[in-house]
């Protein structure tokens, strides 16, 4: 996959940072003085409902919306200082960016005749992201998955040492999804930045190193993954025959649980539900921890919190 | 810029939309200058087929829908990045906004010169034959020169300024819409209708800059003089361009 490239980034590491970036249309507050850093090495996701204002900033970002206020920084340069910009970063915003009755090989070609990139580029990313066979198709044909490859190939043209990433699993079925996973956990692992938006928890927890919950237009977490999954707490999902004595079992020891369509969810760890099924002689068919982050989510994302103010430094994430 | 130039009418050729309009304009092109002939239409009797200006009024006036077409396919190089979303792509490849503009509109410019002289090669052949078979005499004159000439400065005046209104209303439809009608309608109505107000518009100052008042019923004295009807065009086109260049770089991609 990557290994055909050179994974000596040409540009050096680099690491986007976020000072009190602020967006206001009209009477809306799109973005409301958000502070970040995302690291080289890293897939840090910016994670949070729809409206939240993930889209906004990724833009702000790029320079395709200009800021009210704070700036938005590439290794400590805007996006238009950049010095050939798609060498340096990449991005991926929208599936429908692809005029229909052009060729996914044209279409790259374009991108790659603007910025003066090696005539091969094209090829070799088609080639990397599973599309070569489509290369001579017309994008109007392709399903929403082909476009986001496509997309995602359009982004790796110039070999970027960073990588932006706009809910970059939408439309693309299971093993598309996988196959992202792995791709972007691969760019990371070279040394990459990688920052994507998602506003799906399940997807970020295999992906992300690091989350940044937004929700209201601010930034309210910013945090390792394994941080806020020790914050969450622990949990269970047990499967059982006997749904019924189990639960009066938890009910008994004041555990609470619920009913899910994957068995029965317990807000106990895996050992003291196990211990208890035991002494209660009650068979269990599977039994596995889980860290409830889908809940502190919610928690975090629609109850109302004032803005996050945290020192922020190029070295370390906010913490 | 090069780079950029290149992407561009790389843009234009990956498609079969330029081709199309191409073709279609041609053939308008054609229906033109066919009903220019004296004797094949009433209105044409204002000029004689001995006159040694025929031929010039005859291929000019096959830039009619050239015309139209040129600020049209300008009107789209930027109203389709924006309906297909590829402007995104295209500021992350040049964030100096202002750089894709003049590309651009230099693409169009480019383009208008093969298209001028496709519509030439089509008009003049088509021109010699039906004034031919009319019995009338092929005289080439200065002022098909001048024809000629001027039509190359008009298509490339017509396609920037068509760059510049397609980066200032991004909506694909309104800006088509809006060309159309104006230029099809408006202008066609009111050049005739009330003339003083009517020889200052694009059309007429093209119309003059190509000696074309005869041929719309008028006297050469009710279009503005050559160097001015050049002048007019060329000042319009400038305040489309500027107008652009200071409000594509402020304006939100979302």
């Amino acid at each position: 996959m990557t290994s055909a490239r050179s994974t000596a980034l040409r540009g050096g590491l680099m690491t986007i940072e976020l000072r009190g970036l602020t967006k206001r249309f009209g009477d809306v507050l799109a973005v409301d003085n958000l502070s970040a850093v995302a690291q080289p090495g890293q897939v840090t996701a910016l994670l949070g409902p729809n409206g939240a204002g993930k889209t906004t900033t990724l833009r702000m970002l790029l320079g395709l919306v200009a800021p009210s206020g704070g700036t938005a920084t590439f290794g400590g340069r805007r996006y238009i200082e950049l010095p050939d910009p798609v060498r340096q970063v990449g991005a991926v915003l929208e599936a429908s960016g692809y005029h229909p009755g052009r060729t996914a090989l044209d279409h790259l070609r374009i991108l790659a005749t603007a910025s003066r990139l090696p005539k091969d580029a094209p090829m070799r990313v088609l080639d990397e992201t599973g599309l070569a066979e489509a290369a001579r198709r017309r994008v109007g044909g392709f399903s929403l998955g082909m476009r986001q490859r496509l997309g995602i190939a359009a982004a790796m043209l110039g070999d970027p040492a960073v990588l932006v990433l706009d809910e970059p699993t939408n439309g693309l079925d299971p093993p598309g999804v996988r196959w992202l996973r792995g791709y972007v956990r691969a760019l990371a692992d070279e040394g990459r930045t990688v920052l994507l938006s998602s506003h799906a928890l399940s997807e970020v927890e295999l992906i992300a190193d690091h989350v940044l919950v937004m929700a209201h237009a601010r930034l309210l977490r910013s945090s390792s993954l394994a941080a806020l999954r020790a914050e969450a707490g622990v949990g269970s999902r047990v499967r059982t025959p006997d749904p019924e004595r189990l639960g009066a079992a938890l009910d008994a020891a004041g555990l609470s649980h619920r009913r899910t369509d994957e068995g029965v969810a317990v807000d106990a760890t895996p050992e003291q539900v196990g211990e208890l099924a035991a002494l209660h002689r009650i068979v269990l068919h599977g039994l596995e921890g889980t860290a409830d982050l889908e809940k502190a989510f919610f928690r975090l994302t629609q109850e109302p919190h004032p803005p996050v103010e945290r020192p922020l430094t190029a070295e370390g994430v906010l913490s | 810029m090069k780079a950029l130039l290149d992407a561009e009418l790389l843009k234009m050729r990956s498609t079969r939309a330029t081709a199309l309009l191409v073709l279609a304009t041609l053939v308008l092109a054609v229906l033109t200058v066919a009903t220019s002939v004296p004797g094949v239409m009433e209105e044409n009797s204002s000029i004689s087929l001995d006159d040694p200006d025929l031929l010039a009024m005859m291929v000019g006036n096959g830039f009619g829908a050239p015309q139209v077409l040129m600020t049209l396919l300008g009107v789209l190089a930027f109203t389709q990045e924006f309906r297909y979303g590829t402007v995104t792509s295209t500021y992350l490849g040049e964030p100096r906004r202002m750089r894709v503009l003049v590309a651009k509109g230099l693409s169009l410019a480019l383009a208008s010169v093969v298209i001028t002289i496709l519509t030439l090669a089509v008009t003049l052949t088509l021109s010699i034959a039906l004034i031919r078979s009319q019995d009338g005499n092929v005289t080439v004159a200065a002022q098909f020169w001048q024809t000629v000439a001027a039509g190359f400065v008009v298509m490339a005046a017509y396609g920037v300024a068509g760059v510049a209104i397609g980066a200032l209303i991004p909506n694909q439809i309104a800006a088509v819409v809006g060309v159309l009608i104006w230029m099809l309608a408006i202008e066609q109505m009111v050049i005739p209708l009330l003339p003083d107000v009517g020889r200052w518009m694009p059309f007429a100052a093209a119309s003059s800059l190509m000696q074309l008042g005869p041929s719309y019923g008028f006297f050469d004295d009710q279009l503005l003089p050559v160097p001015l009807g050049g002048l007019v065009l060329v000042v319009y086109t400038a305040a489309a361009v500027v107008l652009a260049l200071r409000i594509t770089p402020k304006r939100d991609v979302l």
